[in-house]
C-alpha cells in the first residue's frame, strides 16, 4: 500500500520519464541500424564508450557541451568501424557486436587505469545542467529541463517522421528489408547501411553521455546491461518508434520501482530487486503476443 | 534507328566466360526476342545494360550514343527499365512505396504523397492495371506484382524496357493479357527486350530474335524468317539430350494407393488456405497438379510431409517418410557448404559415425551414377550449376529408396540437357512402381508426364484430368481449358 | 583429381596461416603502439612478459591452467556456434553448474572420490544445461534472439547465486562456500613433476584436452554433429532433410551450455576447494573469442586457448609496469583483427567459407 503510493506521486512519474531516457534512447539507435538491415548489439558498449569518454573529457577540460561534443564525435568513429566491418566486410554482425563490447569494455577499463589510477570509478564531474527557463514550467518543467530527456522525447516524433515520411527513411527502411530490390532501383545500399549505423552511434552515444551525467561519475559496469535491454525494447516495440518508447516506459517504471522498493526498505533480498530488470525482460519477451517480424533483410550481410 | 547496340561485349566471372564477344542491335519500337538456354548469358548481358554488372570489354550505345553505365541509376536515367524474373519487391512495403523507391517525389525531403497518388493512378487507369496502391506487396497476387514492376517501368518513364521471361509465372490466360499490354506498350512507342524460353511466344511476338548459346551469339533472324524448329535446335546447339522412357503400363490392382487425403483443410492467418482438398497417390503413376504459384502447393506439400499439423480432415499414408525434391533447392533442398556426399548421408537413416571416406566414396558414387559433374568429390554443392545441383538432390532422394515422391518444380532453373535427365527419371521411377506427385507450374511438363491431372485454385483442386482425357488430339483445346481452370475459372 | 584436391586443401590451409599470422602480427603492432602511447618501453615488458610465462615450469603451468577452462569453454560454445545459436550466456551457465558444483560436493563426504565427483559433474552439466534449455526454449517457441535472452540470464544467474551465497552458503564473511572434503580433490602436476613446482596446472588440463578430442569427433565425424552445422548452416534445408532444427538447437543448447560447467572442476576441485563468486573472471565471455579464433574447431580451440592463458597470465607477470587490464584490450582487438583479417585474406584466395 505505501508503494502504491509512492507510484502515483509526480516525483515517481518523473522518475520514470527520465529512466526511460537510456533505454528509449538505446532502443531508438538499435532500431535506425535494424531497419537498415544491420543488427547492433554493440549498443551496449557504445553506451560505455560514450559514458566514459563523457566523464573523462569532463574532468579533463572542465567544458561540458564540449565533451558531450568530444564523446558523440569518439562514438561516431566507432560506429564508422563497425559500419567498415559490419557493411564493407560483411563479418557476421552479431559476432563482430560481441568483439566491440569486449574491445570497449577493456579499453575503458584500461584507460581508468591509466588516467584515473583506479579500477571501479573517476573522480566526481558537474555533469550537463538542466535549462534554467524550462525548469520553471509547472509539473512537466521538472522532466523536460534536461538537455537529452527532452531530446528524447521529441524523439519519437522524429524518428516516426523520419522513418515513415521521408526520402531517407523509405530508403533505409528499403534496404533492411530487400538490398537487391533497393540496389536495382539504384540506391546505394551501403551508404545508406552507413547512415543508419553513424546515426545509431549518435544515440547511443546520448544514451551513455546521460547516465554519466546523472552519476556525475564514470564507474566500471554502470551501464549495467541496459544497451541490451534496449534491444529487448526495440523488439517489444516491433522496430516501431511509438511503441519502442511504450516499451522503453516499462522497463524505466520498473527500475523507479525497484529503487523505491530499495529506498522504502523491504523483507525481499536486494540482490532479487537488482535483478528484476533482467527478469521483466525476459518475461516481456516470452510474453509478447505472436513472433515478433524484424526488417527482413535484418542481419543479412549486402 | 537502334535503340540499343551491343558492340563485342565479353564478360567473364573467375574462369567461367559467360559474354564472349556479343555483338547485336535491337532496333527501336520493336520487340526483340532473346532466346537461349539457361545459363547461356541472357541475364548477364541485360544486367550489363542495366548497369547492374560491368562489361570486361566492349562498348554498349544507347540511341547512338555510347555509354558506360556506373549502376542503374545510369540506365533509369536513360530511360532502359528492367522487369525481373524474380521480381523485385519489398514485401512490407505498400505498392506506391514500391514503385516510387528510388526516385521519390518530395519536397525537402519529405514525400509528397498527393503527388505521387495522383501520378501513379492516371498511369494505373491509362494502362488498366487495376491496382490500388495502398495494398502492400505480401497482400496482393503474383500477376498483381508484375504489375507492380511495370508501373515501376511506367513511372520512371523507361523507353526501353527488358522483360527477364515475364511469363514463367502466369497462367496462360493472363499470358494473353500480359501480351495485350505489350502491345499497348509497341503503340506507345517503347522498345521492348524480351527473354524467354517458350518458342509460341516467340513466333507470336518478336519483331526480331537472337539466340545466345554459350556466351556468343549463334543466330539471329526477323519476324518473316521464324522457324521454331530452327530456333529450338540452334538454342541446344549439338548435344544429345536424355530420351524419355516410354510409360509402361502395368494391370490396374497393382496401382494401390500410397497416399490418400480426405476434405483436408488449412486455415492459416483467417485465410482458407486449403479448402477441402481430397486426393490420391497410387503406385505406377504420376499424379500432376498445375496451378499458378501460391494457390495452397507449399502447404499442401507440408501437410504431406507433417510440417502442418493444424489441419482437419484425414491423410493416410502407407509409409511414414516421403521423398521430396523441393521448389527452392538453395533454400530448402540442400546444405551448399556440404560436399554431394554429405548432403546425401545427412538424410540416411544411418546413424553414428561419417568418415570421409565414406562421404568420399558415396560423392564418387553419386557422380558417376548420375552423371552429376564436380571437379571433385570434395566440392561443395553449393558451387556447382544448378543442374548439377539439382541432378545431386534428385539422386539423393532416388537413393532414399521410398515408395511415395513429390517432385515440386523439379526443373526449375536448370538447362534442357538436365532437364531431359530428370524427366526420364521421374518416368523410370514411375515405371519401377513408385506413386509419384509432380506439382509445376509448367504445363509443357505436366502434360508431358502426368497420368492424371488435378487443377489447383485458390486452395482447391477444382478439376482432375484422367489419362484418358490427357490423351487427346485436340492439345490446344485442353491447354486453353486448364489455362482457365487455373485462374479460377470453370 | 586428387591433385587437385590437394591444392584447394593447401589453399585453405595456406589461408588459414597467412590470415592467423597476420592477425597476430596486427594485434602485436597496436599493442606496440599502445603502450608507447602512454609512454612506457614495451620492449622490456615483453621481455618480462617472456621470461616469467616461458622460462620457468611455474609460467607454463600456470599459462596451462588459466588455458583449462577457456579449452572446456570453448567447446561448449563451439557447439552453440556450429548451429548458429549465440550463446553469450556462458558466463552465468558455468557459474550455476559450478555453484552446485561446489555445493553438491559437501554432501557426497561418504562416498569414494570417484562416485562423488561423477555425480557433481553430472548435477551441475544438468543445471548448466537448464540454463541453456531457457533461451532455447524462447528462441524456438517466440523466436527472441538468444543474443539477448542469455546476457539477461547472466545478470539473473549471478544475482540468484549472490543470494543464495550471502544469505545460506556462503563461509562466514567471505563471498565462497565452504571447503569440499579433501579426497575429492584432484591431482596436481606439482606432485608429480617438481618441475611445475607452486603452479595450479592440474588433471583438469588433460580432462580438458579430452574433452577437446571428443568435441572435434562428434562435431565433424558423426552425423549428430553433420547435424547441428547443418542446422546452422540452413535450417529451412535441414527440415526437408528430415532433421527438427528444434529439437537441434535445443539438445545442441543444452549440451553446450551443459559442458561449460566443467569450468567448475578445474577450479574447485583442482585449485580452491570451493565455489568462490567471481571466480570465473569473464571466462564465458573470453572463450568467445576463444572459439572464433579457432573458427569453432575444437582441435584449434586448444591453441588459442592457450594463447588466452599466455595472455592472461603474461599480463600478472607485468602488471607492475603497465596494467594488467590492457590484455583485456589485446583480447578485443585480437577479436576484432582475426575476423577482418581473416575475411580480407578469405577475399584475396577467392575462398567463401
Amino acid at each position: 500500500m505505501e508503494l502504491f503510493k509512492t507510484i502515483l506521486t509526480v516525483a515517481f512519474l518523473t522518475q520514470v520519464f527520465r529512466l526511460m531516457t537510456p533505454y528509449y534512447l538505446g532502443a531508438s539507435a538499435a532500431n535506425f541500424s535494424e531497419r537498415g538491415g544491420v543488427i547492433n548489439i554493440a549498443i551496449e558498449g557504445f553506451m560505455i564508450l560514450s559514458a566514459f569518454s563523457f566523464a573523462m573529457f569532463s574532468i579533463i577540460t572542465h567544458n561540458t557541451w564540449l565533451s558531450v561534443f568530444l564523446a558523440i564525435v569518439i562514438n561516431l568513429v566507432f560506429a564508422l568501424l563497425y559500419s567498415l566491418f559490419t557493411v564493407k566486410l560483411k563479418i557476421n554482425q552479431i559476432v563482430t557486436g560481441v568483439g566491440f563490447n569486449i574491445l570497449i569494455a577493456g579499453l575503458t577499463k584500461f584507460l581508468m587505469m591509466i588516467i584515473f589510477h583506479s579500477s571501479s570509478n573517476t573522480e566526481r564531474f558537474e555533469g550537463i545542467q538542466d535549462n534554467e527557463f524550462i525548469a520553471k514550467i509547472p509539473v512537466i518543467g521538472d522532466i523536460l529541463s534536461d538537455y537529452i530527456v527532452l531530446f528524447a522525447i521529441i524523439l519519437i516524433f522524429i524518428s516516426n517522421f523520419v522513418l515513415f515520411k521521408t526520402t531517407f527513411g523509405l530508403r533505409l527502411r528499403s534496404v533492411g528489408e530487400n538490398p537487391e530490390a533497393a540496389e536495382s532501383l539504384g540506391i546505394k545500399v551501403h551508404h545508406y547501411k552507413i547512415y543508419g549505423i553513424l546515426i545509431s552511434g549518435f544515440l547511443a552515444s546520448l544514451a551513455g553521455i546521460w547516465l554519466a551525467s546523472e552519476q556525475k561519475s564514470f564507474s566500471d559496469g554502470m551501464i549495467a546491461g541496459r544497451g541490451y535491454i534496449a534491444l529487448a525494447a526495440m523488439i517489444i516495440g516491433k522496430w516501431k518508434p511509438i511503441n519502442i518508447f511504450f516499451a522503453s516506459l516499462i522497463f524505466a517504471f520498473f527500475e523507479a520501482l525497484q529503487i523505491s522498493i530499495q529506498i522504502s526498505g523491504t523483507p525481499i533480498p536486494s540482490q532479487i530487486i537488482q535483478m528484476l530488470p533482467y527478469l521483466i525482460t525476459i518475461l516481456v519477451l516470452v510474453g509478447l503476443i505472436g513472433k515478433t517480424k524484424p526488417p527482413a533483410a535484418d542481419g543479412v550481410p549486402y | 534507328m537502334n535503340a540499343v547496340e551491343f558492340n563485342n561485349i565479353t564478360k567473364s566471372f573467375g574462369q567461367l566466360t559467360v559474354n564472349d564477344k556479343v555483338t547485336f542491335a535491337v532496333e527501336e519500337n520493336t520487340v526483340h526476342c532473346l532466346l537461349g538456354e539457361n545459363g547461356a548469358g541472357k541475364s548477364t548481358l541485360m544486367k550489363i545494360l542495366f548497369g547492374s554488372y560491368h562489361q570486361d570489354e566492349g562498348t554498349i550505345k544507347i540511341r547512338g550514343k555510347e555509354v558506360k553505365f556506373k549502376s542503374p541509376l545510369d540506365a533509369i536515367d536513360e530511360k532502359i527499365g528492367m522487369l525481373y524474373q524474380h521480381f523485385m519487391l519489398i514485401d512490407d512495403f505498400t505498392i506506391w512505396e514500391n514503385v516510387v523507391l528510388g526516385n521519390e517525389l518530395s519536397s525537402f525531403g519529405k514525400l509528397d504523397y498527393k503527388k505521387i497518388k495522383a501520378r501513379l493512378n492516371e498511369i494505373i487507369e491509362q494502362y488498366n492495371l487495376g491496382l490500388d496502391i495502398n495494398k502492400k506487396i505480401c497482400d496482393i497476387s503474383i500477376s498483381q506484382e508484375q504489375k507492380v514492376e511495370l508501373l515501376k517501368l511506367l513511372y520512371r518513364n523507361s523507353e526501353i524496357l527488358i522483360f527477364d521471361e515475364p511469363t514463367a509465372v502466369l497462367s496462360p490466360v493472363e499470358v494473353k493479357e500480359f501480351f495485350k499490354i505489350i502491345e499497348k506498350f509497341k503503340a506507345d512507342g517503347k522498345t521492348i527486350i524480351f527473354i524467354t524460353h517458350k518458342l509460341n511466344e516467340v513466333k507470336e511476338l518478336a519483331d526480331k530474335v537472337s539466340i545466345l548459346r554459350k556466351g556468343q551469339l549463334v543466330y539471329e533472324t526477323s519476324k518473316e524468317n521464324i522457324d521454331v524448329q530452327r530456333l529450338g535446335n540452334e538454342i541446344i546447339g549439338n548435344v544429345e539430350i536424355t530420351e524419355c522412357p516410354a510409360k509402361s503400363h502395368p494391370n490396374e490392382d497393382n496401382r494401390k494407393y500410397f497416399i490418400e487425403l480426405k476434405d483436408v483443410t488449412l486455415i492459416k492467418n483467417k485465410v482458407k488456405v486449403l479448402d477441402d482438398i481430397s486426393f490420391d497417390i497410387k503406385r505406377y503413376e504420376i499424379h500432376g497438379i498445375c496451378g499458378v504459384e501460391g494457390n495452397g502447393q507449399q502447404e499442401l506439400v507440408d501437410v504431406i510431409l507433417q510440417f502442418e499439423k493444424s489441419f482437419s480432415g484425414s491423410v493416410m499414408m502407407k509409409d511414414e517418410r516421403v521423398s521430396i525434391v523441393p521448389d527452392d533447392r538453395y533454400k530448402r533442398g540442400m546444405i551448399k557448404e556440404f560436399t554431394i556426399g554429405e548432403n546425401i548421408l545427412l538424410k540416411k537413416k544411418n546413424t553414428g559415425f561419417i568418415s570421409k571416406y565414406m562421404v568420399d566414396s558415396t560423392s564418387q558414387y553419386i557422380m558417376k551414377k548420375y552423371d552429376v559433374r564436380a571437379p571433385s568429390a570434395e566440392t561443395p554443392l553449393g558451387s556447382l550449376s544448378g543442374g548439377n545441383q539439382q541432378k545431386a538432390i534428385i539422386a539423393r532422394e532416388i537413393e532414399m529408396q521410398q515408395n511415395t515422391m513429390i517432385f515440386y518444380h523439379p526443373t526449375r532453373g536448370v538447362d534442357i540437357n538436365a532437364m531431359a535427365f530428370i524427366h526420364s527419371e521421374i518416368v523410370s521411377l514411375r515405371n519401377g512402381g513408385k506413386a509419384i506427385l509432380l506439382i509445376s507450374s509448367d504445363l509443357d511438363e505436366l502434360l508431358k508426364l502426368s497420368d492424371r491431372l488435378s487443377v489447383m485454385h485458390k486452395g482447391r483442386l477444382i478439376n482432375t484430368f484422367t489419362e484418358s482425357e490427357l490423351v487427346t488430339e485436340n492439345k490446344n483445346n485442353l491447354v486453353e481449358e486448364i489455362g482457365k481452370l487455373m485462374i479460377g475459372i470453370h | 583429381m586428387s591433385g587437385l584436391t590437394l591444392k584447394r586443401f593447401s589453399i585453405q590451409t595456406q589461408a588459414n596461416i597467412i590470415s592467423i599470422s597476420l592477425s597476430l602480427l596486427t594485434t602485436f603492432a597496436i599493442t606496440v603502439i599502445l603502450i608507447l602511447c602512454i609512454g612506457k618501453n614495451p620492449f622490456p615488458i615483453f621481455g618480462t612478459m617472456f621470461s616469467e610465462v616461458f622460462l620457468s615450469g611455474y609460467g607454463i603451468g600456470q599459462t596451462l591452467f588459466k588455458a583449462t577452462p577457456l579449452i572446456i569453454c570453448g567447446c561448449g560454445l563451439a557447439f552453440c556456434f556450429h548451429a548458429a545459436i549465440f550463446n553469450i550466456g556462458a558466463e552465468g551457465q558455468l557459474n550455476a553448474g559450478a555453484f552446485t558444483m561446489g555445493l553438491v560436493a559437501l554432501k557426497l563426504e561418504a562416498f569414494p572420490w570417484y562416485i562423488s565427483i561423477v555425480i557433481c559433474v553430472i548435477v551441475s552439466f544438468g543445471v548448466s544445461a537448464f540454463f541453456g534449455l531457457i533461451p532455447a526454449l524462447i528462441k524456438i517457441k517466440k523466436s527472441v534472439s538468444e543474443v539477448i535472452t542469455t546476457i539477461m540470464m547472466n545478470f539473473i544467474i549471478m544475482a540468484l547465486i549472490n543470494y543464495f551465497l550471502v544469505d545460506f552458503f556462503a563461509a562466514k564473511s567471505t563471498m565462497h562456500t565452504e571447503k569440499i572434503p579433501e579426497n575429492m580433490m584432484l591431482l596436481k602436476f606439482s606432485t608429480m613433476f617438481s618441475f611445475f613446482q607452486g603452479s595450479s596446472l592440474n588433471i583438469c588440463f588433460v580432462i580438458a584436452l579430452l574433452l577437446a578430442f571428443i568435441s572435434y569427433i562428434v562435431i565433424y565425424k558423426t552425423k549428430f554433429g553433420y547435424e547441428i552445422r547443418a542446422v546452422g548452416f540452413n535450417p529451412s534445408a535441414s527440415k526437408y532433410i528430415g532433421i527438427s532444427p528444434d529439437r537441434i538447437v535445443l539438445l545442441t543448447f543444452m549440451i553446450g551450455a551443459g559442458i561449460t560447467s566443467l569450468v567448475g572442476l578445474n577450479f574447485i576441485m583442482g585449485y580452491k576447494g570451493f565455489y568462490e563468486y567471481g571466480f570465473s573472471n569473464n571466462v564465458g565471455f573470453t572463450a568467445i573469442a576463444v572459439a572464433l579464433l579457432a573458427r569453432n574447431n575444437p582441435i584449434g580451440i586448444i591453441f588459442s586457448a592457450i594463447l588466452f592463458g599466455v595472455l592472461d597470465s603474461g599480463g600478472l607477470a607485468v602488471n607492475e609496469m603497465v596494467p594488467k587490464e590492457i590484455v583485456l584490450v589485446v583480447q578485443g582487438v585480437i577479436i576484432l583483427t582475426i575476423l577482418s583479417i581473416n575475411t580480407i585474406v578469405d577475399k584475396k584466395f577467392n575462398l567463401k567459407r
